[in-house]
């Protein structure tokens, strides 16, 4: 090999680096490695004139190679390799060594963190020497995008996409999009009606050119990389044509089959065939498969008989359609958490959760906006709110807070006393978390206006007594036991993610975090990106979160797909797996290893697809012949730079 | 005890109807009972062939040999290698299969079940009566004893005292993979799986007390390689911690040969011994099947099987994984599941 010319550039990162570290000392430990032609330190490389030194540095001594000694790769790796690339070098000739993250920030004794950051250098010195020059690999751009979630999330998303020239499928699992918001009464901290704000955003959906809608549909499974995914959808049979529904409501009057209605959360009852609600998208009736007599004409067909558009068709087949896309948005939103956790709370027939609270309020709901005890239909006239029920419970139930049931309480005993003016409303609160923009002083109008009797302490026996329930709990601020004979209590149960996340996330690959919710690639600087490149994350689905967030978040999702998208051809990392064909015995565990489904056998040795490689290393390491490494981090380059680590 | 003219009627069957190109079996050594492993192609060799507790070779081997030497000769035949297989040396194929090595039809299986008597142990015979197999001149299984001849006339014994280790673990004694099979399927438990290891942690029941005990072991080993050289699952052309395996091809550049990563040092000494013996067991793990034949081999008595049972307890313990149990299933070290324990995370 001839003789590498490397240069070594030591960041002092203001003081977060020299003040553990000699970087000095390190420059000129540096210095005196046979292959280092140039070795410097500077206040703060990544700078405008430190990234000029770089560039003149590598001119002046016409260097082959360059370490920076600095902060993570993540952050300035890219920054330096363009300083390489401008002064005419291959991007690749450029490798990081972190001495921040990985050293002075974990250390406080000067000189062993020294001695550790001259290592750490030296082995990026070892490793570069070994770096081949790498051409990116281009790939092309499918224009399209995939929204999975119907909810606040992913309408604003879709919009959003939309909006900007996208083409858009939006796909629901439900037989209408709204998600919970259209659930919702009033919203806090307005008190606007939600669906006087959502209705016209879901009518927008259905009228834009450019967005597909595909309610009553599942993800199946997914395909290909960024920029190139392909989705297989289940839309599934609904019985109803949508297009020839006249929302006129003979099926459902003629219907033999009662059961609960899940959009009211079963305090109210449906037909076999119905509508969800008035505002539902798509405005058709539906044909629930699980409750029918049996899609056949001659055990009822009293809906086919009466249907006078002709929409319903009992043969209709459920069918998989594919879809090309270039990158897809997340948003599939929460569940409450279930009541069966719950013990003692659980299921008392005067308990309503949340979402059924806000349907007894809504003027569209079932009780037509009046607040109506589920056991007697009696207006209920002492009401205790629980907060945090199965919140910020490590021991038995979720350990996280799940941030919006203070504010929704609030609201809660709010519409409450609106409706009920001469009803007693209580609150068992742990703390209230009101930050937001006008959410403290909501709060305090729920207290001060709307004389809600907020008691701190949690609650220590519950039990249905002689068509009340019995509320004992402890006022921590008086130092009191309370008990309080309620007419209704209501549970403000936690957000936990929504039922099929578990398999979305298996389907697409993405990871969840401790508590189920889709993981986000930086929980600071990349909070709409899953860990996949091209699948970005929208809503709830992501963590417990309100609706001005929830959009927010939606909207960043969107602007992220329309800066990825907007590429005329997106680079992949060409640091890909390469296979030493000779030594490959086709025995396949890389192939099952590897998290991208980027190897296949051919004629009985492994092959990598470059496109779908994402570097990881995994097949690498499962490899028990070596005959599998990724390109500038090979076995060689790693011994070395072990070598380097241990030596001095 | 399985019929050894079954078996040898078989072999000769299969050789005569040209359904397959050899028959890798045992017979009589040249000293006393001891039996060899033996590769034979003509109908008439099949006469040869044996089936006694000192058929303790896994033969599983020598179709990893054959491969090689036909990738050599550049050889595709069109007919399969028959093999006498032993439960062990079956679960041994079922990786091979599982690896690809070779393809299913490219081998016939002539299973033979050990049913209660498994195999000798030199050493133990040695213990027992002073003598080992290639003293002896029969040995047979009545149904609960031993009976071995040597020139001290007829001996009993049971069964445990000269059985194999690993066949006193063994749980599974029947070859679940074969194209025929000779012998029962019986249930035999002498001792329970790992027991060998179960009795090892219990005496070095401290870290430091284990890695006292390996340091002794691996300061004995002389890296002749013996223990690589029998395994079936070696068979890798390049074997990454002994840099002379290297392979050179007409393509191999001067900077290539240079280069090669010399992961450990050729001297035999403690430190590097170790590098080399842990590398293994971890290569290994989800793959050994436990035919104790490292063990067996090795000349200075480094007791690999505790090594290489830790893992497989392991492997099962936490992974519900059986080496050699399934030829579909993805190996273990490949495979991930959701539900995978992951606490040895910190
Ligand atoms: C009782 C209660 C009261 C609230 N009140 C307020 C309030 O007053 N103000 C406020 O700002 N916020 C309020 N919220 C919070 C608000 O409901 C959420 O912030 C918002 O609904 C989150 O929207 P989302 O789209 O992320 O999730 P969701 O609304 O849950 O929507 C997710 C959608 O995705 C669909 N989906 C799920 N999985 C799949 C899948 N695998 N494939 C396809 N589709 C799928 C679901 O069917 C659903 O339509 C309240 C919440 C509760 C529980
Ligand atoms: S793991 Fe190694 S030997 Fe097996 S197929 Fe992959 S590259 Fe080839
Ligand atoms: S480095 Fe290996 S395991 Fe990782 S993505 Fe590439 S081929 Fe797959």
């Amino acid at each position: 090999m001839t003789k590498k010319r490397t240069g070594v550039f030591v960041c002092h990162c203001g003081s977060n680096i020299a003040a553990t570290v000699d970087v000095a000392a390190v420059a000129a430990a540096m210095a005196g490695e046979e292959s280092v032609v140039c070795a410097r330190d500077y206040v703060y490389m990544c700078s405008d004139p430190g990234q000029n030194s770089v560039i003149q540095a590598i001119k002046d001594n016409q260097l082959d190679s360059v370490v920076v000694s600095c902060c993570s790769p993540n952050l300035h790796e890219k920054t330096f390799r363009e300083n390489a690339k401008a002064a005419g070098l291959n991007d690749f000739t450029c490798e990081i060594a972190n001495i921040r993250e990985q050293c002075s920030w974990v250390h406080k004794d000067r000189a062993k963190a020294t001695a550790k950051a001259i290592r750490i250098s030296l082995s990026a010195v070892k490793r570069v020497s070994r770096n081949l020059a790498l051409e990116p690999i281009g790939i092309g751009v499918t224009r399209r995008v995939l929204v999975v979630g119907g909810g606040i999330a992913g309408i604003q998303a879709s919009l959003d996409l939309a909006n900007s020239g996208f083409e858009v499928v939006l796909v629901e699992k439900n037989a209408t999009i709204g998600g919970h918001m259209i659930q919702l009464s009033e919203t806090f901290p307005t008190l606007d009606c939600s669906q006087c704000i959502l209705s016209p955003k879901m009518v927008e959906i259905t009228r834009h050119p450019k967005i597909t809608l595909m309610t009553s549909s599942e993800v199946q499974e997914v395909t290909g990389y960024v920029g190139n995914f392909r989705a297989k959808i289940l839309k599934k049979a609904t019985y109803v044509d949508p297009d020839k529904c006249k929302i006129c409501d003979d099926c459902a009057k003629v219907c033999p089959v009662v059961v609960p209605n899940q959009y009211d959360l079963g305090i109210s009852a449906r037909r076999a065939i119905y509508i969800p609600f008035a505002q539902a998208i798509p405005a058709s009736y539906t044909l629930d498969e699980s409750s029918c007599l049996g899609l056949n004409p001659v055990v009822c067909g009293k809906c086919k008989d009466v249907c006078e558009a002709g929409a319903i068709d009992y043969d209709m087949q459920s069918r998989t359609v594919t879809e090309e896309i270039g990158a897809i948005v997340v948003a599939t939103g929460f569940d409450l958490y279930s009541q069966d956790h719950l013990g003692e709370y659980g299921h008392l027939e005067n308990a309503v959760d949340g979402l059924q609270f806000e349907r007894m309020c809504s003027a569209s709901g079932p009780t037509k906006g009046k607040v109506l005890r589920p056991s007697d239909h009696k207006e209920p006239k002492d009401v205790v709110f629980i907060q945090c029920v199965g919140s910020r419970d490590p021991a038995r139930h979720c350990s996280y807070c799940s941030k919006i049931c203070c504010m929704y309480t609030a609201k809660h005993a709010r519409l409450y006393k609106h409706h009920v003016p001469d009803g007693r409303a209580y609150v068992f609160y742990i703390d209230i978390r009101s930050g937001g923009k006008g959410y403290e002083e909501f709060v305090q109008r729920t207290m001060e206006d709307d004389e809600t009797l907020y008691l701190r302490g949690r609650v220590s026996k519950i039990y249905e007594d002689n068509g009340k329930i019995r509320v004992y709990g402890n006022d921590t601020l008086s130092g009191q036991n309370v008990e309080i004979e309620a007419d209704m209590v209501v549970l403000a149960l936690a957000m936990q993610p929504s039922a099929g996340t578990a398999e979305i996330a298996k389907t697409l690959k993405i990871g969840r975090d401790k508590d189920g919710f889709l993981q986000e690639a930086h929980p600071k600087l990349r909070p709409v990106e899953s860990v996949t490149a091209g699948i970005f994350l929208a809503g709830a689905a992501q963590g417990p979160k309100d609706i001005p967030e929830t959009v927010s978040q939606a909207s960043a999702a969107a602007a992220k797909v329309v800066t990825l998208l907007s590429q005329p051809r997106l680079i992949r990392s060409p640091t890909v797996a390469r296979v030493r064909s000779r030594l490959c015995t086709g025995c396949e565990m890389c192939v099952d290893a590897c998290p991208y489904d980027a190897i296949h056998l051919e004629n009985g040795k492994a092959v990598v697809n470059d496109v779908l490689c994402e570097g990881c290393g995994t097949c690498s390491a499962t490899c028990v012949r070596a005959a599998i490494e990724v390109k500038n981090a090979t076995p060689l380059q790693i011994q070395e730079m072990i070598g380097a680590v241990l030596s001095l | 005890m399985i019929n050894l003219q079954e078996l040898r009627t078989r072999a000769r069957d299969l050789l005569t109807k040209g359904e397959v190109r050899a028959v890798v079996g045992y017979r009589r050594g040249s000293r006393g009972m001891a039996a060899e492993p033996v590769v034979i192609t003509r109908p008439e060799e099949a006469a040869q062939l044996v089936w006694d507790p000192s058929c303790v070779h896994n033969l599983a081997l020598y179709l990893v040999e054959d491969r090689k030497l036909l990738k050599h000769r550049r050889q595709t035949p069109d007919k399969p290698i028959a093999i006498v297989a032993k439960g062990c040396d079956a679960r041994a194929i079922v990786v091979l299969l599982q690896e690809n090595y070779f393809k299913r039809e490219e081998v016939y299986i002539l299973g033979v079940s050990c049913e209660e008597t498994g195999v000798f142990s030199d050493q133990k015979l040695m213990r027992r009566f002073g003598v080992n197999s290639q003293a002896l001149t029969d040995a047979r299984f009545d149904g609960t004893d031993y009976v071995v001849t040597s020139a001290e006339g007829e001996q009993r014994c049971a069964a445990r005292e000269v059985m194999a280790e690993r066949c006193l673990e063994c749980r599974q004694p029947f070859p679940k993979v074969n194209d025929v099979v000779l012998g029962e399927e019986k249930a035999r438990t002498l001792e329970a799986p790992f027991a060998a290891l179960g009795r090892f942690e219990q005496t070095a029941n401290t870290q430091v007390a284990r890695w006292d005990f390996w340091k002794r072991q691996f300061d004995r080993c002389i890296r002749c390689f013996a223990c690589r050289s029998v395994c079936p699952m070696c068979y890798c052309e390049e074997c990454i911690v002994d840099s002379i395996t290297f392979t050179v091809a007409p393509d191999t550049t001067a900077e290539e040969k240079a280069n090669r990563v010399r992961w450990i040092q050729r001297s035999a000494t403690g430190s590097e011994n170790i590098g080399y013996h842990m590398t293994r067991a971890l290569h290994l793990a989800g793959r050994c099947i436990d035919c104790g034949e490292c063990e067996r081999v090795c000349p200075v008595h480094i007791p690999l099987r505790l090594l290489n049972t830790k893992l497989e307890r392991d492997a099962r313990e936490k992974f519900g994984y059986e080496p050699g149990a399934s030829i579909e299933v993805a190996s273990l070290v490949s495979s991930f599941r959701d539900d995978d324990p992951n606490d040895f995370i910190r």
